[in-house]
């Protein structure tokens, strides 16, 4: 067990490295000195000043010690200082971080909280008028682009409420109702795809399982229903519904992006999205990174998770 | 009809074929599959050679090893006088013309997305033989040859029955004119009845154009019915070669023994008289010494420590080799 | 002649394509109705000069804001007077070029790496490749949209760049998936026993049986691209005005929310349609394609 973790995660760091270097090189080579789009708008801007400023960010030195200094920063935790305010790109990131990973953290849980009750319903009472109305609700769910329902619930809750989102933004550890209310609206958002996927993926797992013969050896012992469900088949049919976790995160990450420009919320989305518009590209690659870590760790822990519960993934994996 | 005397179309020499050694850093270590072992054989103009063993005896390999489609781990396999082991890719492609394989799938082992002609064309293609029209002629005079009428041509593999899927195969490894056509398990998945329409049309092919066959099967039945020559094998090792009737009538292996004495017959006497016992073992661990020695009932001192040599036995006219300690003058007893 | 069909050719049996459309209608009725719905996006999307009431910029001073059926606009007007209807037949004129074109430059190069790592499947080719699709994959999709956008600036040409990195990892997923298994077929092996070269492999064996999967991806990808082409727009950063695209009408309604809701929900509207009927039709297709043969 200890070697496949071992070997996950070696492999994980792998493709964080590549990913790192892949932005690198990206950033580096498009046409467009960052300086000269950095300068661009102020007036009379001379050669010396744009050399000076070249000078400065270190972008007159050649592309392999560029990518020795970043690589060398990299490992010590430090990816550079803003363009924009000279501040260590770190600092700002994890100022931000808390936020966004909050916001996705509560999307997550009102996708489990509603996905899973609504899956096993659907399951239990299949074929049924509720589980036709909650299968379609669940396609829309998935289709719902997350930004649109954002400004649907919004414009509904304005209409019929009168009510709107506060504006600004309170950290849970200044005001939490505050901030717990300010983040309600796009956790919903942004989690409704996530209970859509959920609640499917449960649907259909819990349906083969329930089917299975293993169940029917239980049921014929006389177990009643709920323990068959909610004991026995509720534990394997589970483990797809970790797999759904792990590919929503993907869209859960990109979906903060707009969510938090949406509602103001200062979170590492609004920071990459202000970093691109001020062409801040330590920043950008540092966000870039960071999410790219978060991606990965979170499927390196779903495919631990499940090498504990399924002990055949853990030595399957031996001959890849 | 086999010319005498002639030098042999294939000449296989010493094939080993190891599957599994080598693996990724992190796979745990096991033995290599060692699906044959030292097998040489060869198959003369005209002839039909049967290659017949339970599965997991390697047989399938060997004939792909005489095909190249895979690789020998060691040993030469000698095509028409040229070994083919040494091949440019150009010409292995030229030879592929000259030796084609007939799968047991027939279904299977065709594209489902391609209809007979192209199917039967292909080969033409691939190799430059003729313009279109010349190709489609041909097309027609195979399906003509095995049978089939030649509106086939405009359907797809899925429309027709086994035995006619099958013929469609054996067309398909008729396009290119080969001498050597190996069938493994040609008949095997087709019905009793089917089975002897599909071994008499490759009966007949051969007779019409002078070819070989390399015929691997596990039963033994069908195998005496069309070969000239057989090859049992087992776990990777040749254990007999002899001439289908003396096989049938008087085989000198123990495993050949047994094998004949699992075909169901009518005959009392010829029932179980050394019946098989135990199951074949794996092919990562075969047993020391004689392969053969933990099932057979007449195994001698010294049988579980030496690998018996096949060797050639008996008169000229009951000329055979046998892998056996039995029949083996030198040794130790 | 009667072609009797035995056991054995059931199980290699594909449906035929030929009545396939009816009996799939029959079998997948939602998939039916997506594959209508998305036959009207298309037809509207290519004929939106023709159909729309009006021109998407021309701005009618007289009503502004004004709720939909009021004069004359049946969706009603933005702040600057524009017909919302129109401008929404148009969005789905740019978002239907825009989706095209990626499926078809993100499809093309997913669909060589696939294939390729898939029938190289195990060697450091295969390896190296998927690695780097790993790396692609890693990064969230919005993330990766804004860091390529931004670079290369607002254009059609760069969304469509851009979004072609969504979709070359799923295509290389499913081609290369589908390769792994083609690659184990005798078919293949027959294919080389007579002779065949690698080449010729891939594209007159690999591709054609891969196709249906492909479609399913296809249509699934096509939804992703309609909602992430809008969210570029949205943030401002995708197809660039003039041209009318859904995602900037939704954040240009989002100042108006109280006032005009039908800026926003109408271009969104259709948007989730579309983007509903894309995934209900890759759903149908796969459940019509695959479970048949396992029952």
């Amino acid at each position: 067990m200890l070697l496949y973790a071992g070997r996950r995660l070696t492999y994980g760091l792998l493709v964080l490295a590549l990913v790192a270097t892949l932005v690198f090189l990206i950033i580096r080579l498009i046409p467009g000195d960052a300086v000269r789009l950095q300068l661009a708008d102020a007036p009379g801007v001379t050669q010396a000043q744009i050399d000076q400023r070249t000078a400065e960010l270190g972008l007159d030195k050649p592309i392999l010690t560029q990518f020795g200094h970043f690589v060398g920063g990299l490992v010590q935790g430090d990816l550079g200082d803003s363009f924009d305010d000279e501040r260590p790109v770190t600092t700002k990131i994890l100022e931000r971080l808390p936020a966004t990973l909050e916001l996705g953290l509560l999307a997550i849980l009102f996708g489990i909280l509603l996905g899973v009750p609504f899956g096993m319903l659907s399951a239990i009472r299949h074929h049924s008028v509720v589980d036709n109305v909650m299968r379609f609700l669940a396609v829309i769910g998935m289709s719902l682009p997350n930004f649109w329902l954002a400004l649907l619930l919004i414009t509904f809750l304005a209409l019929w409420f009168g009510w709107s989102p506060p504006l600004v933004y309170a950290s849970p550890t200044e005001d939490l109702g505050q901030n717990l209310i300010h983040m309600l609206l796009p956790a919903i958002a942004l989690g409704a795809a996530t209970m859509a996927s959920i609640a499917r993926m449960l649907r259909s797992s819990l349906l083969e399982v329930l089917g299975s013969n293993f169940i029917r050896t239980i049921r014929s012992r006389g177990a009643s229903e709920r323990v068959v469900v909610l004991k026995h088949a509720g534990r394997s049919s589970l483990i797809p519904v970790f797999t759904v976790l792990g590919l929503q995160v993907g869209h859960i990450l990109g979906g903060t992006v707009i969510l938090e420009r949406i509602f103001a919320i200062p979170g590492m989305g609004s920071l990459i999205f202000e970093a691109v518009g001020q062409r801040d590209y330590p920043v950008i690659l540092g966000c870039v990174i960071v999410y790219g870590a978060i991606f990965i760790l979170v499927n390196v822990v779903v495919d631990l998770l499940y090498a504990v519960i399924d002990p055949r993934i853990r030595y399957e994996g031996a001959s890849a | 009809m086999i010319v005498p005397g002639a030098a042999p179309l294939v000449e296989a020499r010493g094939l080993v074929k190891h599957f599994g050694d080598g693996q990724g850093l992190l796979a745990p270590r096991r033995p290599p599959v060692r699906a044959v072992d030292g097998v040489s054989l060869t198959i003369r103009r005209g002839e039909t050679l049967g290659l017949v063993g339970e599965s997991g005896s390697g047989k399938s390999t060997l004939g792909r090893l005489i095909l190249r489609l895979i690789e020998p781990t060691g040993g030469s396999v000698t095509f028409d006088g040229h070994d083919i082991a040494t091949l440019s890719k150009s010409s292995l492609t030229q030879l592929r013309k000259r030796m084609q394989l007939v799968f047991q799938d027939p279904f299977s082992s065709f594209n489902p997305r391609m209809t007979i002609a192209q199917v039967l064309t292909e080969p033409m293609v691939v190799h430059g033989m003729g313009d279109r029209a010349g190709r489609i002629k041909r097309a027609k005079e195979l399906l003509d040859l095995v049978g089939l009428p030649s509106f086939a041509l405009e359907r797809y593999p899925h429309q027709f029955s086994g035995g006619q899927a099958q013929r469609i195969g054996i067309a398909r490894a008729l396009a290119t004119d080969p001498d050597l056509i190996v069938c493994d398990e040609a008949v095997s998945a087709l019905d009793v009845s089917v089975q002897a329409q599909v071994l008499n049309l490759l009966k007949e092919v051969q007779r019409e154009l002078g070819l070989s066959y390399l015929f691997i099967a596990h039963d033994l039945n069908v195998v005496r019915y069309i070969s000239d020559r057989v090859c049992v094998m087992y776990l990777g090792k040749l254990a007999e070669v002899a001439h289908a009737d003396d096989i049938s009538e008087r085989p000198r292996h123990p495993y050949s023994q047994a094998l004949m004495a699992s075909i169901p017959s009518p005959d009392a006497h010829r029932q179980l008289r050394t019946p098989l016992a135990g199951e074949i073992p794996s092919p990562r661990r075969p047993p020391s010494g004689c392969r053969f020695h933990p099932r057979c009932s007449q195994s001698i001192d010294g049988c579980d420590r030496d690998e018996p040599e096949l060797l050639t036995i008996g008169s000229p006219s009951d000329a055979r080799s046998v892998a056996c300690h039995l029949f083996d003058p030198t040794s130790a007893r | 002649m009667s072609i009797a069909i035995s056991g054995t050719a059931r199980a290699a049996r594909r449906p035929r394509n030929r009545s396939g459309l009816v009996r799939f209608t029959r079998e997948q009725p939602l998939g039916a109705i997506a594959l209508f719905l998305i036959t009207l996006f298309v037809v509207v999307a290519v004929l939106a000069p023709w159909i729309a009431p009006y021109d998407p910029l021309a701005q009618d001073r007289v009503n502004l804001l004004t709720a939909p059926g009021v004069g004359g606009h049946l969706a009603g007007t933005d702040e600057l007077g524009r017909d919302v209807l129109s401008r929404s037949l148009y969005g789905a004129r740019t978002s239907l070029l825009i989706a095209v074109s990626t499926l078809a430059l993100g499809g093309a190069i997913g669909l060589v790496i696939g294939v390729v790592s898939g029938y190289f499947g195990g060697t450091w080719i295969d390896s190296a490749l998927q690695r780097v699709m790993d790396a692609l994959m890693a990064i969230p999709s919005i993330v990766l949209l804004l860091f390529v956008a931004a670079l290369l600036g607002p254009s059609v040409r760069n969304t469509v760049i851009a979004l072609s990195l969504l979709v070359i990892p799923s295509i290389n997923r499913v081609a290369r998936g589908e390769m792994l298994r083609i690659r184990e077929e005798p078919y293949v092996e027959a294919a080389r026993s007579v002779g065949c070269g690698t080449p010729r492999i891939l594209i007159r064996y690999g591709l054609p049986n891969l196709m249906a999967p492909l479609f399913v991806m296809g249509s699934l990808l096509f939804a992703v691209i309609l909602i992430a082409e809008s969210a570029l727009s949205f943030l401002g950063i995708g197809t660039p005005p003039p041209t009318p695209s859904w995602g900037r009408m939704l954040s240009e309604g989002r100042s108006q929310l109280e006032i005009a809701p039908w800026m926003t929900v109408v271009p969104g509207l259709i948007l989730s349609v579309s983007v509903l009927a894309f995934n209900l039709l890759g759903d149908a297709m796969r459940d019509f394609l695959d479970p048949k043969q396992r029952r």
